[in-house]
């Protein structure tokens, strides 16, 4: 939920400013537009009216100016002139085309009869001159200024046509009233824009002020809240889904509480179920002592000899007792075997040193019997690795175990403990050696599987329900270490045991399963249980 | 000869223990109740004690404490015969002063070892035989 994200706030208030902003501008710009329009054709229009309204005094000026001097006739024009703004300049044209008059800034000519006069050659101008009709148009000058130029006909009080006025006005001051309006339209954008933004931001928290409520609900069930409800009274989708929201929780809340309760009774039941193996295991323990103790004083003879019949039948019932007792111990096994795989695995530091010479200890009375000898190699160096102590040391035991069961008498066991890296790991490594019978190629996969023992008829002869390896497997997996075997045919086998150094048990890069190397072929039996 | 003192609330058992440890010489006493097993033992230390864990009453964990609490019972050895074959229980025996500790069912011969054993390394008397 860290991640670096827009908030929806943020987006929303986006999407509005942005279509806020878009539509200010489109009406800015029509207006802007319809606004130059309308000034452009004031203009146009005052200047037909101008224009034909300076008409006659003009006649009258220039058919008087001989009389009145130039600096009167100035003066006239000026006059004229400053009747509109937009004026740039103002000439009398008769028919043929030759300018008579010409009023341009502060300048003024007057050519006469027209005999020095400048001949009008745009052909257009020339028939619009010649017309009876006044016309405008717009045109560009030869500075390249864009003009809006009426040509009105003189006409006398006889009728006659014999001269045309040609004013030309300015665009000048309709294109500074657009770039005027242009800026102030800028300008309330800019305004409006600040203004866009904070008004987005406030609706834009009026909608996700639910949804962000919502969001704060789902993060304190996430955190294990269950009891927290969300309360959103928007009347719209975010409610609705509000409302889900909470009958979801509630629903999950339920569901724990059922799953804990069922948990709880299955704990119960399970506990239950370990007291009664532990009470049945003790409760048929002591019979069988008793029976294993007077049948074996018997066939020793200690108390007294037998009839052979009577030692025969002794000795059957001495061996089914021995029996009898291996299946209760697995049964114990097995209830220990069930409690070992929900254990969670609490880890602390173990020296495996010690572990292994705890085990070998508990070893030293059937080794003493059958006077097997145990090398151990332990390197000095070793330090102390996180595992669950109880568990490793039941990987131990039953991987000796099955080693004493199969190493005949005077025989002997190696262990060696050492630093081993595996797949890029350390680790450390510890094998154990024994001189049993081998272990056929093709079982050497399947002894770690659970009830799996390599000839049937070996049960008879070891006991067991093969499941020791099974839980070495199970246990050493849980550790994300691996096991695996070697076998040569009639010098036995070695069983490796290897527990990874973790750095932190939050790394989950799961070891895939039992790493099983198949050496060479075995010819013996072998069964993968303990007694 | 060597005085054993057997505790155990089976009376089959008892006899057992103590047929297998007559038979091997060992001079033997019997109790099938704990607390009249514990009076017993204060009052006239054995050498060697054979105490069965699981006993109503007073069972052989509280008998083992208040034996070591006692300075006439604090040295004598302890052989603990149990039927719970963990070995997080051994250690607890261990722990809570046993000398040694032997699992349900046993041979008779396993007994016998361990009891001398147990009987030589504390400096007891040997049997004979």
């Amino acid at each position: 939920m860290s991640t670096k994200r827009t908030s929806l706030q943020t987006r929303i208030a986006r999407h509005i400013a942005f279509a806020v902003v878009l539509s200010l501008v489109a009406s800015a710009l029509v207006l802007v537009v319809f606004r130059h329009r309308s000034v452009q054709r004031n203009m146009e229009r005052s200047a037909q009216t101008y224009t034909s309204m300076v008409c006659d005094p003009l006649v009258t000026i220039i058919d008087f100016w001989g009389s009145s001097g130039k600096a009167i006739l100035d003066q006239e024009v000026a006059q004229l002139r400053g009747l509109n703004a937009d004026v740039n300049r103002l000439e009398i044209v008769n028919v043929r085309g030759n300018v008579l008059f010409r009023s341009e800034g502060h300048s003024l000519v007057v050519y006469g009869d027209g005999v020095n006069s400048p001949i009008i050659e745009d052909r257009d101008l020339s028939r619009a001159i010649a017309g009876l009709e006044p016309s405008t148009s717009v045109v560009r000058e030869p500075t390249g200024e864009r003009v809006y130029r009426v040509v009105a006909p003189i006409v006398n009080q006889f009728g006659a046509h014999h001269f045309s006025l040609v004013a030309t006005f300015s665009y000048a001051d309709v294109d500074r009233q657009l770039r005027n309006s242009l800026w102030l339209s800028a300008l309330i954008l800019a305004m409006g824009l600040g203004l866009t933004q904070w008004v987005s931001m406030m609706l834009a928290r009026g909608i996700t002020r639910d949804v962000e409520r919502l969001r704060e609900g789902v993060q304190r069930i996430q955190e294990g809240h269950l009891e927290e409800r969300v309360s959103v009274n928007s009347r719209d989708e975010i409610e609705e889904l509000a409302e889900a929201f909470n009958v979801m929780a509630d629903e999950l809340l339920a569901t724990i509480q059922r799953l804990r309760e069922a948990n709880r009774e299955l704990e119960t039941l399970d506990q239950t179920k370990a007291d009664l193996v532990a009470n049945v295991s003790h409760e048929l323990k002591t019979p069988l002592t008793a029976l294993r103790g007077y049948l074996e004083l018997m066939t020793d003879g200690e108390l007294g000899g037998l009839p052979e019949e009577a030692l025969r039948a002794a000795m059957i019932c001495r061996k089914n007792v021995q029996r009898l007792s291996l299946r209760v111990e697995e049964l114990v096994q097995l209830s220990r075997f069930e409690r070992y795989m929900t254990l969670d695995s609490a880890r602390e530091e173990v020296d495996l040193s010690a572990v292994l010479e705890g085990v070998i200890d508990t070893f030293s009375p059937r080794l003493e019997e059958s006077g097997i000898e145990i090398e151990v190699h332990v390197d000095t160096a070793l330090d102390p690795l996180q595992l669950n102590p109880e568990q490793v040391e039941r990987v131990f035991f039953n991987v000796l175990d099955n080693a004493v069961k199969f190493t005949p008498q005077g025989g002997a066991i190696v262990v060696i403990a050492e630093e081993i890296v595996r797949n890029e790991q350390t680790g450390v490594q510890v094998s154990i050696r024994d001189e049993g019978v081998g272990i056929p190629r093709s079982e050497l996969v399947r002894i770690f599987d659970r009830f799996h023992q390599v000839d049937p008829s070996s049960r008879r002869r070891f006991g067991g329900m093969g499941l020791g390896l099974s839980l070495v497997r199970s246990i050493v997996e849980a550790h994300r270490g691996s096991v695996w075997a070697e076998s040569t045919e009639g010098s036995g086998s070695v069983f490796y045991v290897w527990f990874p150094r973790l750095e932190q048990s939050t790394d989950r890069t799961d070891q895939t399963g039992p790493s099983v190397r198949l050496e060479t072929a075995g010819a013996g039996k072998r069964v993968s249980e303990e007694g | 000869m060597a005085r054993v003192f057997v505790v155990d609330d089976e009376p089959d058992m008892v006899d057992l223990l103590a047929t297998i440890l007559k038979a091997d010489g060992f001079e033997v006493e019997t109790d099938t109740d704990g607390r009249s097993a514990l009076a017993r033992m204060l009052a006239d230390p054995p050498d060697l004690v054979l105490l069965d864990l699981m006993m109503p009453d007073l069972d052989g964990m509280e008998l083992l404490k208040l034996l070591r609490l006692d300075t006439k019972g604090a040295d004598v050895p302890v052989l603990v015969v149990s039927a719970r074959s963990g070995h997080q229980d051994q250690l607890g025996t261990l722990q809570l002063g046993a000398n040694a500790y032997i699992c349900k069912p046993f041979s008779p011969r396993e007994l016998v070892r361990q009891v001398r054993q147990l009987l030589g390394a504390t400096g007891g008397e040997q049997p004979r035989g």
